[in-house]
């Protein structure tokens, strides 16, 4: 008879969540009982709402648990493990199996199921299968050509074709070449790469293996940020296990094909994300994009020819050799093959990761799979492809998810992250802390997305803050499209996106900051008051206790005052009353 | 080989050019601030972008773009020139210097104060002299009665006080008196070379015709009064500029062959008409403002009542003045100051002015009120005159209290009286000196010149009045103001003068195109921490006792050691690089605005000048990175860098230390490369 297996979710986001606090009281709680049972851990499933996740797999079935806390393990494993009986309030819902079940997954075909740091669960699930078939059967061309027809588009960002970027490379002449994997996912609310990393990093190495392949390539990086030490450790731990078997090295199974492999680690630079900083930063030099052409297929990495791949990217490769290009290419629309992993984020019901198909509607994906806005309150707008990307209305909520038709309404498809907006935040004001982000992050190069960014952000800052005047609009959309064109890189020729985009459907936002001095989703601090509704009020002195300014005053039971002078807007009492007594008004 | 087409023409060109070589090596200019021959293309200003029919990006880098056979390529569009335009403004926006010293900005009449002074502290004084004639004639003049805007915008101020300017300038010219060569007369005059009348003999038509006779004008001044000199002679007091350096300038300005006819007034002896009529093909008006205001109270027409500008000018004529008892000079500006210290020589007993503002208000120069203050002269502040008393003579002066209100329109606080604080002050004469007017009454009948309300004429930007052929300048242009402001219109007539008589195009200069680290509130002091405090060289001047015997001059000239001193406390301020600078060529070319994003953040960084060869001021860096890759790429040392990120990238040696401590061994194939002042090989001598 099999044994009992306890599995607890410990990416990032069930770390997070106090993971391992919950594996460590499962051990002690196994040990105390001496039960026959083995504790394993796994990578995020997706469901980041639901951490800490554990799953409790009897012969009888898997049951998983969500919210689970050290309190809570006594009685999983007397109740459940030991007695038999399942714990119905603690287990996932319906309505997040059925979340699960809608989704298309290849990325994350193994994320969340087996132990990233184990080789055996991987090639139980048929890892290092796709590698053995194409060194043992399969020319680089029909590599190539395999991939071509699948349809994958690089999943970084640009969406070029996966299949025709190898061609270069393999088609580019050089005595070495190099095979890179982009690692560097530096969009604020995006994190498949980083969960495929630290839920299945052998995908990835199988990936760059069959890509190195392909491409003639003997000598590969993965180029992964700092900041993802769960993901290093797991991928190191993944390439000694690979080279033990014999995948990684000289003569992979037996054949001509050799291949070594080192991670680079990046220093958080946003800009490195871009192939030919990728490139400098690898080289010790500065992360700064350069001109292209040459493309890096024809002089990369040392000045040889080099093939960029992303993470996403190649986790796909594995499935598609294994189960053909046509399988693959059933999934998806006309020019967007295949499947997308999405990272939601924001004021979401279900935050999380999902991989769907491409051409589900952005309706199905938020409201559906993500369960709409958390709260009370309506959906406003989704920013879509990191700060670079732009902010898609309502009113397009049946967009399909594809890279053509998300590209059509302004924004990216990007890496994947989809920010969720609700109508309490300003539209202006979210402009403003995208551009924030990638102004700070320009690499200084360009003229125009050094300064222009700059003086964009300066408009912006004096719109929020009630400053603005009439000329600002028209100043900032001519700056806007002059950075566009004329950035040397993705970095600046994206960055007005957020801009460009808020500006196209909520233009009236900005006229109402700048011709009324009025906050419409009452967020900018600036242009609100505070107020105190006497009605509402119970003088209960959870909000006099909150305020860090002494604004509020009053006597138990009496009704408070709020002095308009020393209340810095905060909301800390908003938050905290419980009667909805103080509410937001438009402070000119 | 292969064939493209820019802006419509065919060329033939090597299939390795980039757009930027082909259209160069065809006389076709492309703005760039980052290509560089010697190294690879980088891409960064975004200054060379052209269209490519074709292309998936409406605009390429010209720098970086290879010709493809076939290749339809446009240099100029509204779409390139607003986005080089908008590129310049951004790089401008954060460009912290000053192109022009604050000095010569400040001056109405853009005399090249920083290279004079450097002259005076080479030594080299007659140069000196010429420099500063090229913008002003009455050095001597100026040297004594200047206003000195440059001394107020002096960046000295910011260390200690600012460069006495205005005493250089007094002390080259008397230089030149004493021991200069005369400017040889240069002017040929041709028998037939165009004539021109100028009506007034003040600076105005003074510095108009020097610049015309140097133009080869036949320039002939027609003057009312008996001398020439106009308000220089007939409104400063003789102890402030003494007629034989008035004389001796208006001479050697006349030298040139400029004719001065006194006694001819216009209206009286001839009119624009007839000047017209008598071979003028143009005609200057510069007839100054000698009108005045009167009290405008109960009184003021009694004898003993007068005006500065009748007193001043009475004096200017030589007329025997006697005063005694009490005089009370009404005002707060300079010829008030003027009057008074007039009346004390003239053997007033006592003198007080009257001003219904404060001190703080008083439009007089400062130097003025406190040299009135040494000799004598009381003031009583916050009070104005109500009425005159006195039977047939002056004998008492009523007064009122005031006390300061709102800002008015001039930004000044308004005196509003205070109710029954009249008070009485016994005198015997009053002098009025209260504002002064354009006597323009004689232009009432001539045709097409527009008189304002304030009775000035109204002109063009080119000094042209509504009258063809006929222009002017001076107090009777902008009211009673400053000599420079005069000299400055005067020179400003004379060049359109010229282009109408050439019959071209008047085209006046377009303000001068410059940078400025802002007045002196706007920029930091700490700038200025390494500067060496040095006090600034006092005036000699007569002791009090003598100068109230007579109208000896007052200040004395300085030494030339002390000048020399002076000289050398110059700052140098203003680029070096203005005449190479990339972004000012391109900026002036373009048309740029430089207040288009005026409101935004803008660096300030300490100035490297710990290497003798090259002084690094990144506050004026394009981050175009050519000393980064010149110093790597061609010279293999590399100590400089790209640092920091987005809007706060910079460029500096190593580490952030001193130029010094890096490897550089002082090539200088940076500061050749740099294509603005932020690299520039420091001067070996001291000016």
């Amino acid at each position: 008879m099999q044994k009992t297996r306890i599995i607890v979710g410990l990416g990032s986001c069930g770390i997070a969540s106090g993971g391992r606090k919950v594996y460590e009281q499962l051990q002690l709680g196994i040990d105390s009982r001496g039960l026959d049972v083995i504790l394993e851990e796994t990578g995020c499933i997706g469901m980041c709402y639901n951490e800490v996740l554990v799953d409790v797999v009897l012969p009888a079935g898997n049951i998983t648990y969500k919210q689970v806390t050290p309190k809570m393990i006594d009685r999983i494993l007397d109740e459940h493990v030991i007695a038999g009986n399942v714990i119905p309030e603690w287990t996932i819902t319906q309505e997040d199996e059925i979340c699960l079940n809608k989704q298309q997954r290849i990325v994350l075909r193994n994320c969340g199921k087996i132990s990233p740091e184990s080789i055996d669960e991987y090639i139980k699930q048929g890892g290092y299968k796709a590698i053995e078939k194409v060194v043992n059967g399969m020319s680089r061309d029909e590599v190539i050509d395999e991939i071509t027809s699948s349809g994958l588009r690089g999943r970084g960002g640009a969406g070029f074709p996966t299949g025709i970027k190898w061609g270069f490379a393999a088609k580019s002449s050089g005595d070495k070449k190099y095979f890179i994997c982009n690692a560097d996912e530096g969009d604020p609310g995006a994190f498949m790469d980083r969960s495929v990393l630290e839920g299945d990093p052998h995908s990835v190495l199988e990936g760059m293996l069959i890509g190195g392949y392909a491409t003639c390539a003997n000598h590969g990086y993965i180029y992964v940020r700092a900041e993802y030490p769960l993901a290093i450790k797991r991928l190191k731990i993944a390439i000694e296990q690979a080279k033990a078997r014999g995948f990684i090295g000289e003569h992979i199974l037996g054949s001509d094909f050799s291949f070594e492999l080192e991670i680079k680690e990046g220093a958080g630079a946003f800009v490195c994300g871009e192939e030919t900083a990728l490139i400098a930063s690898i080289e010790g030099k500065r992360g700064m994009p350069r001109l292209r052409p040459p493309f890096p297929a024809i002089s990369g990495l040392y000045g040889k020819p080099t093939n960029i791949n992303n993470v996403e990217t190649l986790a796909n490769i594995p499935w598609i050799i294994t189960n053909g290009a046509e399988s693959y290419a059933s999934f998806g629309t006309e020019k967007s093959k295949g499947t997308k992993v999405f990272a939601l984020a924001g004021k979401i019901q279900r935050g999380g990761l999902v991989e769907v198909p491409m051409g589900m509607s952005l309706r199905e994906v938020i409201l559906g799979i993500g369960g709409g806005v958390a709260g009370k309150h309506e959906f406003k707008a989704v920013q879509m492809g990191g700060p670079s990307g732009g902010c898609i209305p309502s009113s397009l909520l049946d967009t399909p998810v594809d890279y053509d038709s998300i590209n059509q309404t302004g924004a990216i498809m990007g890496s994947g992250g989809m920010v969720v907006m609700d109508d309490t935040i300003c539209m202006v004001d979210i402009a403003r802390f995208f551009l924030n982000f990638t102004q700070n992050e320009s690499c200084g190069k360009c003229t125009f997305c050094r300064i222009g960014t700059r003086r964009m952000l300066e408009i912006l800052e004096r719109i929020v803050s009630g400053h603005g005047v009439d000329e600002d609009i028209e100043l900032l959309e001519k700056l806007a499209q002059s950075v566009q064109k004329t950035s040397l890189c993705g970095l600046g020729q994206t960055a007005p996106n957020p801009v460009l985009t808020t500006l196209r459907y909520f233009r009236d936002e900005y006229e109402a900051h700048i011709k009324q001095r009025r906050c419409p989703a009452k967020a900018c601090k600036e242009l609100i008051s505070f107020v105190i509704i006497d009605e509402r009020c119970k003088g209960c002195g959870m909000c006099i206790k909150v305020c860090g300014v002494k604004a509020i005053t009053g006597e138990k039971k009496k009704l408070h005052v709020l002095d308009a002078d020393k209340c810095i807007r905060c909301g800390q009492c908003v938050a905290k009353c419980k009667f909805e007594a103080i509410i937001k008004v438009d402070r000119w | 080989m292969v064939k493209i087409i820019i802006d419509t023409q065919e060329y033939m060109v090597d299939e390795s050019a980039t757009i930027l070589d082909a259209a160069r090596s065809n006389g076709i200019d492309i703005p760039t601030l980052c290509h560089d021959e010697q190294l690879e293309p980088f891409g960064s200003c975004w200054l060379c972008v052209v269209e490519v029919e074709g292309e998936r990006r409406p605009l390429v880098p010209a720098c970086a773009t290879k010709v493809r056979d076939g290749m339809v390529v446009t240099t100029k569009s509204k779409l390139i020139y607003e986005a080089r335009k908008l590129c310049l403004e951004l790089l401008l926006s954060d460009h912290y210097g000053d192109c022009l010293p604050p000095c010569q900005m400040a001056c109405p009449a853009g005399v090249r104060v920083k290279d004079y002074i450097g002259l005076i502290a080479e030594g080299k004084y007659q140069e000196a002299v010429e420099v500063i004639r090229q913008n002003n004639p009455l050095p001597a003049v100026c040297g004594r009665v200047c206003v000195r805007p440059c001394e107020l915008a002096c960046r000295r101020n910011l260390v200690d006080e600012p460069v006495a300017i205005d005493f250089l300038k007094r002390f080259v010219a008397d230089w030149e008196m004493g021991n200069g060569q005369q400017l040889e007369n240069s002017s040929q005059q041709l028998e037939n070379s165009k004539k021109v009348a100028l009506i007034g003999a003040g600076p105005a038509s003074l510095s108009c015709a020097y610049y015309l006779a140097g133009m080869d004008y036949k320039c002939e001044i027609f003057e009312a009064l008996p001398e020439p000199g106009g308000m220089l002679r007939y409104g400063i007091p003789e102890y402030r500029l003494p007629k034989d350096v008035l004389d001796k300038e208006i001479a050697n300005i006349c030298e040139h062959g400029i004719e001065v006819k006194c006694g001819m007034s216009l209206g009286r002896d001839f009119t624009i008409d007839s000047l017209l009529g008598d071979g003028f093909e143009a005609v200057f008006i510069g007839i100054g403002a000698h009108g005045s205001y009167k009290l405008g109270v109960e009184g003021d027409d009694i004898e003993g009542v007068l005006s500065a500008v009748d007193f001043l000018r009475d004096m200017g004529l030589n007329k025997k003045i006697r005063l005694k008892g009490r005089v009370a000079v009404i005002g707060g500006g300079n010829s008030a100051i003027d009057a008074a210290r007039t009346a004390l020589r003239l053997g007033a007993d006592e003198v007080i002015l009257i001003y219904r503002r404060s001190r703080a208000e008083m439009p007089a120069n400062e130097v003025e009120i406190n040299e009135a203050e040494h000799e004598g002269v009381q003031f009583h502040f916050l009070s104005a005159p109500v009425r005159v008393i006195g039977s047939g003579k002056a004998e008492m002066i009523e007064c009122i209290r005031m006390e300061l209100g709102e800002p008015d329109s001039s930004g000044r606080r308004k005196p509003m009286p205070v109710h029954g604080s009249e008070f009485m002050i016994a005198v015997e004469t009053v002098i009025a000196a209260i504002g002064q007017v354009p006597g323009s009454e004689c232009l009432v009948q001539e045709q097409g010149i527009q008189i304002s309300r304030g009775k000035t004429i109204v002109v063009d930007n080119g000094m042209g009045t509504g009258r063809v052929g006929v222009f002017a300048a001076g107090d009777v242009v902008t009211g009673a103001t400053c000599v420079i402001e005069a000299i400055a219109g005067g020179k400003k007539a004379a060049n359109s003068i010229d282009q109408y008589l050439q019959g071209v195009e008047i085209t006046p200069e377009a303000n001068v195109f410059n940078v400025s680290k802002g007045s002196l509130d706007e920029v930091n002091n700490l700038e200025f921490e390494g500067v060496e405090k040095q006090a600034r060289v006092r005036m000699p001047e007569l002791e009090i006792e003598k100068r109230l015997k007579g109208f000896d001059e007052v200040e004395l000239g300085l030494e030339q050691v002390n000048a020399s001193l002076e000289a050398n406390r110059c700052l140098e301020c203003g680029c070096n690089a203005i005449d190479t600078c990339g972004l000012r060529k391109y900026g002036m070319e373009y048309g740029v605005s430089l207040d288009r994003f005026k409101n935004g953040k803008v660096h300030h960084y300490l100035i490297d000048n710990s290497i003798p060869a090259i002084l690094r001021d990144p506050n004026k860096c394009v981050r175009c990175g050519k000393c980064v890759r010149i110093c790597l790429e061609i010279k293999g040392i590399g100590a400089l860098g790209f640092v920091n990120r987005g809007f706060e990238t910079t460029i500096e040696p190593t580490f952030g230390k001193p130029l010094a401590e890096t490897e550089c061994d002082s090539c200088g194939k940076c500061v050749e490369a740099c294509p603005t002042g932020a690299l520039w090989g420091e001067l070996s001598i001291a000016k």
